[in-house]
């Protein structure tokens, strides 16, 4: 017996749903993580990224020779 | 706490390298598509060259466009806004540079062998094993390079425009393994190891992602990024942004089969592949929107600066394109744009909107800090924006009422119940003056990139005599992840870890795992798709009289494959009325099982052939390739010519025979004389022309293979009884 007979006797008929569950349950999962209030300071900091993307500079000392 | 800096540059030299091949290989794939549009308008503009011809230029424009063109733009985006993004430079300069020249050198094989006829036949995959294995390398090579330097990063996040990355990266990888498996026939010559509707599966499987991650995933990375550097303000939301990324990596790959509505796919597959496009519209606009609302207050800016209208245009355009690509996916509608000029027009809304203007936003950004003066020209780069912008809108609504006029002169009957326009040609007639226009809105575009090349080439003149690399400083990670702050309350449960999205912020932080994942819904939605239309029997059930080709149908196949034929004639009759009553007997998946590829088309320039076995005397055809305007005086197919001056490669036939058996299909007593039989058949053929009053001494020609492969399509499924020989055959002893 191939492969191929076992895959068409297993009854697949319900397939196509069980992709569409499984979807809607990653999506599910995914909003509440996005929208947990938890994730709010870390949002706000990857948010910025694009403009504050300057390296963050050592402190300068305040006077004499150059760092 | 002190904070140990680390000194480091970026490596910009490698930005300015792909910056400067994206113009280049932008004009050139712009050319060709201002060539083939003109050829569509006038088919003697190919000057009755082979190389020249539709057929052939047609994959090198797309290739170009897309690969080439866009490519590098992803490329140039990519390595400059990483390197900031994870405060690092890239992981190894040399990778870098072999990136650069080795995906330069891909080009130019695919600008040399497209116009020969080396071509695999599948849509944006046209490329010959060996250029197929060299992508794969220099692939590989960028990932080794992009992810080294995600490893030395020192920024602990990964902001949104590097998941788009590496999703992009990732999927892209599978994609181009999994549809250019083929087994070489030749050096330059295979044959795809999937047949018929499994190979058209795999095929837009691959052609519906590599829209998604070649020219949108990228994209929205470079938008995520540049748009709010532009902007000089912080994304709008970056939790939509991140249900963006989630939703467009899970659902795109789901899509593809809305590519082959009422074919000979299994009607599941079809209706999995509309619902998942139709809620794809959603996410789409979820980032059209958090584009445009990042400009919230900025407006009085866009007036001002040429880049910001790029980018709203080109979002704008990313918003039409996902608003129209759900539509066109339900089947009602596919059903009157399927194979129609209207799929022209909306790829290149979003080709030529969204890719297009995005880049040239991008570029006009990093011009001045990468040459490290000012723009040469402001002015110009405003004239470039009206250019580019009204050649889209010209190019389009040209295309657009081409695409619906012919879509509804192919479907209207008379009072009678007889087809109006019955007449292939008198559809074709009828879209020349829309073709000149799309020609004038393509020169418009055009224009507006030369503008573009001038404005670099000046800026690049200004540049200093020896750029600056300014040395940035950053504190390293610190490795491992510092524990959570102690006022938080140690981890509970499963459940408690889960509300408060601890896992996500770890995976976060590893970037492997995150890659993992997307490799995981990327691969789990394929295998979704991709087993039951490989295993599942019923889905393609085989006909007996179905039988394969003869060797010299095979190698007429091959010529037909060489000369792009399916670029203009589908091989899929729909079940549709006007389509049977028009081409005949709707097509079976039983049909196509012996087709390695399968060539069932998506465009019908010219109308389709699955039932043109038979239909016309072999002079007809000797003649119409000759010379279609004979025939056929308002035709606007070019002429080929040369298949009745080239020599037939009878020496080249068993090889590709004993290969069509390899992968399973079942030639019997073909594998041991496959040349005689070609000969033989060529012969009695040439003899049957001849006595109809045609030329003489076309026995040894490329003509005689090709008549005898078009006289045999779709004529089997009318034999009634198994195993009765094929009509073309009936030479052969």
């Amino acid at each position: 017996m191939k492969l191929s007979d076992i895959m068409s006797h297993a009854g697949l008929t319900g397939y196509a749903e069980v992709a569409l569950i499984l979807f809607i349950s990653a999506f599910l999962g995914i909003t509440w993580y996005v929208f947990s209030p938890r994730q709010k300071r870390s949002m706000e900091e990857a948010r910025r990224l694009t403009v504050d993307d300057e390296p963050i500079r050592p402190p300068r000392p305040q006077s004499g020779a150059d760092a | 706490m002190t904070v140990q800096g680390e000194s480091f540059s970026y490596d910009d030299a490698i930005v300015r390298k792909f910056m400067v091949a994206t113009f280049i290989w932008g004009l050139v794939g712009m050319l060709v598509g201002l060539l083939i549009a003109l050829e569509l308008a006038n088919p003697a503009v190919n000057l009755g060259l082979p190389w020249l011809s539709f057929g052939r230029l047609r994959p090198l424009h797309t290739n170009a466009v897309i690969f080439a063109f866009a490519g590098n733009a992803f490329f140039t985006g990519a390595y400059y806004s990483s390197q900031r993004l994870l405060k690092t430079r890239m992981f190894s300069d040399a990778l870098s540079r072999f990136h650069f020249w080795g995906w330069q050198i891909i080009i130019v094989c695919a600008a040399l062998t497209l116009p020969l006829g080396y071509t695999q036949a599948k849509e944006y995959a046209e490329l010959e094993w060996p250029i197929d294995i060299m992508i794969a390398v220099v692939w590989v090579v960028f990932a080794i390079n992009f992810f080294g330097t995600i490893a030395k990063r020192r920024e602990r996040h990964l902001y949104v425009a590097i998941w788009f990355y590496i999703a992009s990266i990732v999927t892209v990888a599978i994609l181009h393994i999994f549809n250019n498996l083929s087994i070489p026939v030749g050096p330059l010559k295979s044959y795809s190891i999937y047949a018929g509707a499994q190979d058209a599966f795999m095929q837009w499987w691959y052609g519906h992602n590599a829209v998604a991650f070649f020219l949108t995933t990228p994209f929205l990375g470079l938008m995520y990024y540049f748009l709010p550097k532009a902007a000089d303000r912080p994304v709008f939301s970056y939790r939509l942004s991140i249900l963006h990324f989630w939703t467009v990596v899970f659902l795109y790959i789901w899509a593809g089969p809305h590519h082959l509505h009422y074919t000979a796919l299994p009607e599941w597959a079809s209706t999995l592949g509309m619902l998942f496009s139709v809620m794809l519209w959603m996410p789409s606009w979820g980032g059209m929107i958090n584009g445009l609302l990042t400009l919230r207050g900025a407006w009085k800016k866009v007036v001002e600066d040429p880049v910001l209208k790029f980018f709203v245009v080109a979002v704008t355009a990313y918003g039409m394109a996902t608003f129209e690509g759900p539509m066109l996916s339900v089947k009602s509608v596919n059903a009157l744009a399927h194979y129609t000029d209207w799929i022209i027009a909306h790829v290149h809304t979003g080709a030529l909107g969204w890719n297009g203007l995005l880049t040239f936003g991008m570029m006009y950004w990093l011009m001045p800090r990468l040459f490290q003066t000012k723009l040469h020209s402001q002015k110009m780069a405003e004239v470039h924006f009206w250019f580019a912008t009204f050649g889209i809108i010209l190019y389009a609504t040209a295309i657009y009422s081409a695409g619906l006029t012919q879509g509804l002169m192919w479907r209207a009957f008379d009072e009678t119940g007889r087809l109006q326009f019955p007449d292939f040609v008198e559809t074709v007639v009828k879209l020349l003056p829309m073709y000149w226009a799309r020609a004038a809105g393509g020169t418009l575009y055009l224009v507006g990139m030369v503008l573009f090349g001038y404005n670099m080439l000046m800026t690049w003149r200004k540049r200093p005599a020896k750029y600056e690399v300014p040395v940035q400083t950053a504190p390293a990670l610190i490795s491992p992840y510092p524990p959570p702050p102690a006022t938080a309350p140690a981890p509970g449960g499963v459940l408690t870890r889960f509300s408060r999205a601890a896992y996500h912020r770890t995976w976060e932080r590893l970037p492997l795992t995150f890659t993992v994942l997307v490799v995981v819904a990327v691969v789990v939605a394929s295998l979704f798709e991709i087993i039951p239309t490989f295993l599942i029997k019923s889905n393609i059930p085989t006909i007996a009289s179905v039988k394969p080709y003869t060797p010299l149908e095979l190698a007429g196949r091959d010529l037909y494959i060489r000369e792009g034929c399916f670029n203009c004639h589908s091989q899929m009759i729909r079940p549709l009325r006007h389509e049977t009553e028009r081409y005949g007997e709707y097509s079976k998946p039983g049909e196509s099982v012996y087709d390695h590829p399968f060539l069932w088309g998506s465009r019908r320039i010219g109308p389709d052939l699955a039932r043109e076995g038979g239909k016309y005397p072999d002079l007809w055809h000797v003649r119409h390739m000759d010379d279609p305007r004979s025939i056929t005086p308002k035709s606007i197919m070019p002429s080929y010519a040369w298949l009745a001056k080239n020599p037939l490669d009878f020496g080249g036939i068993q090889k590709r025979v004993d290969v069509m058996a390899m992968l399973g299909v079942p030639y019997g007593d073909a594998v041991n004389r496959a040349e005689a039989m070609a000969h033989n058949q060529a012969q009695a053929l040439a003899k049957s022309i001849e006595s109809q009053g045609g030329p003489k001494g076309l026995g040894d020609r490329e003509i005689i293979a090709m008549v005898a492969y078009l006289q045999r399509l779709g004529v089997d499924i009318k034999k009634a009884a198994p195993g009765t020989v094929a009509r073309a055959t009936a030479g052969v002893p």
